[in-house]
């Protein structure tokens, strides 16, 4: 899995961090979304799939490799 | 044609006091959106399944949330004048709307408003103290679900605490459904104007809280006008004093209603959170928005909405759309309820969510652990529920314990 944020469309709304919080932040300066891991495995590629999910501006998007 | 003369006046009555008008489920299994006739004659249309609820929500090219947009849809009268007047991002499209959202977006960063959770706790303590010190019986709602979120409010905002009852009064004045044109839109000037004097004073003299930070940060930098600031800060309030409140009155009914929750989320606290999602869920207690207006005919599930026609997106129908949840009329706190929609969807979703979570969270678990007797003083038929309200919740709560 790899992990590509349209951080220019984000609108910090939290759900990200609230259910994925090993791969997603919000930056300090705006609280706008920032990606720790990019490329998730086990149960924290669940919990990425399930923050692209509930992103309310769809920014958060998932590629599967092979 | 006769279809169109035949459309229903919105909004409906509930039957129930805890599930929307029937008319969702029945529309609902017939198809996605359904037309209404609004109370100046305007059609509109409700739209009640999820997954287009969702998609509507997020097609900003052919749907707008342009509050002053001429076509924008309302319940009443008095809601005209307070949407055409409303200069805060809520009412705004993109671009303008990111522009100004992005100015306060750190303060309601998931981190931040977990380090809030200490002091929420400090405050639900106090209160239940004081509850307990007067003895019972107490109306929940006056002593509890009113005063909690007007005291998180007010450290995290910086109004002081003694304006609550004039802010919950300029909150229900546009969330009312019985108000007069004048009186709602008198209300929402009062409440500007209010932030607009707290901001002088904290120029004058900052303290730790948001409209502070926001003077320094962003008023003093040039990127957003005192104006423009207090039209975004009554918004704020607003937002923050009275939805939250209608949640605690209503998820304490659900606890108290129900032996076996109750039990069950006495004796296992983790069940805490879970249980807060599903009484947003179910209980859904915003009912007239979020609202759009079509900028092009649009076709959806078999119907076209007309370009100027306006939207409903209902979030209790939404919420109880049984394709997304099994069972959707019963409260069950195992579910998986993660789709609810009920702080919204798309670039307008609630920003102050993790505030209200974390406040109900808090709210539920320590009512829990410190009134384990607690219990409704009342039959159910005392109770007053708000359908006098576009935020719906109890009146009142008598409990004894």
């Amino acid at each position: 899995m790899r992990i590509r944020i349209e951080r220019e469309r984000c609108v910090g709304a939290g759900q990200c961090v609230r259910v994925a919080p090993a791969v997603f932040d919000q930056a300090d300066d705006d609280g706008l979304v920032r990606l720790i891991e990019a490329a998730p495995q086990g149960p924290e590629a669940e919990r990425a799939r399930k923050a692209a999910q509930l992103c309310p501006a769809q920014v958060i998007h998932i590629e599967d490799q092979g | 044609m006769s279809a169109v003369a035949a459309a229903p006046r919105y909004p409906f009555a509930r039957e129930s006091p805890f599930d929307p008008p029937p008319q969702f489920a029945r529309e609902r299994a017939r198809a996605p959106l359904f037309p209404v006739t609004l109370w100046n004659g305007a059609r509109a249309w409700v739209v009640t399944r999820h997954a287009e609820a969702r998609a509507i929500l997020l097609d900003d090219a052919r749907f707008s949330g342009r509050m002053a947009h001429p076509d924008f849809p309302t319940v009443t009268e008095a809601r005209v004048t307070v949407d055409r007047n409303e200069r805060a991002f809520v009412g705004m499209d993109n671009p303008e709307h990111d522009r100004y959202r992005r100015l306060f977006t750190r303060e309601f960063s998931v981190r931040r408003m977990q380090a809030l959770i200490p002091g929420m706790q400090a405050l639900a303590d106090d209160l239940i103290d004081d509850m307990i010190a007067a003895g019972p019986p107490a109306d929940l709602v006056a002593r509890l679900a009113v005063r909690y979120p007007s005291l998180v409010m007010s450290q995290l905002f910086g109004s002081p605490y003694e304006d609550h009852t004039f802010i919950i009064g300029c909150a229900v004045a546009r969330h009312g459904l019985t108000q007069t044109p004048g009186e709602a839109e008198t209300k929402a000037r009062e409440l500007a104007a209010y932030v607009r004097r707290l901001i002088d004073a904290k120029e004058r003299a900052p303290g730790d809280d948001m409209v502070s930070r926001v003077i320094a940060e962003h008023v003093l930098t040039g990127r957003l006008s005192r104006d423009e600031f207090a039209e975004i800060g009554a918004m704020i309030l607003r937002a923050g004093h009275d939805t939250t409140t209608n949640m605690i009155g209503m998820g304490a009914l659900l606890i108290l209603r129900d032996d076996a929750l109750r039990a069950r989320l006495a004796a296992d606290p983790a069940q805490i959170e879970p249980a807060v999602e599903e009484f947003l869920r179910y209980v859904s207690p915003v009912q007239f928005s979020p609202r759009r207006v079509a900028l092009e005919d649009v076709a959806i599930g078999g119907v076209t909405v007309k370009k100027g026609e306006g939207l409903f997106l209902s979030l209790p129908a939404a919420n109880r759309d049984p394709r997304v949840f099994a069972d959707p009329d019963t409260v069950d706190i195992g579910r998986d309820n993660s789709m609810h929609m009920t702080f919204g969807y798309g670039i307008h979703q609630c920003l102050g969510q993790m505030l209200a979570r974390y406040e109900l969270q808090v709210m539920f678990a320590t009512l829990l652990r410190r009134l384990p007797g607690l219990r409704l003083a009342v039959p159910l038929e005392a109770i007053r529920f708000k359908n006098d309200m576009q935020i719906y919740g109890v009146h009142n709560l008598p409990v004894a314990w």
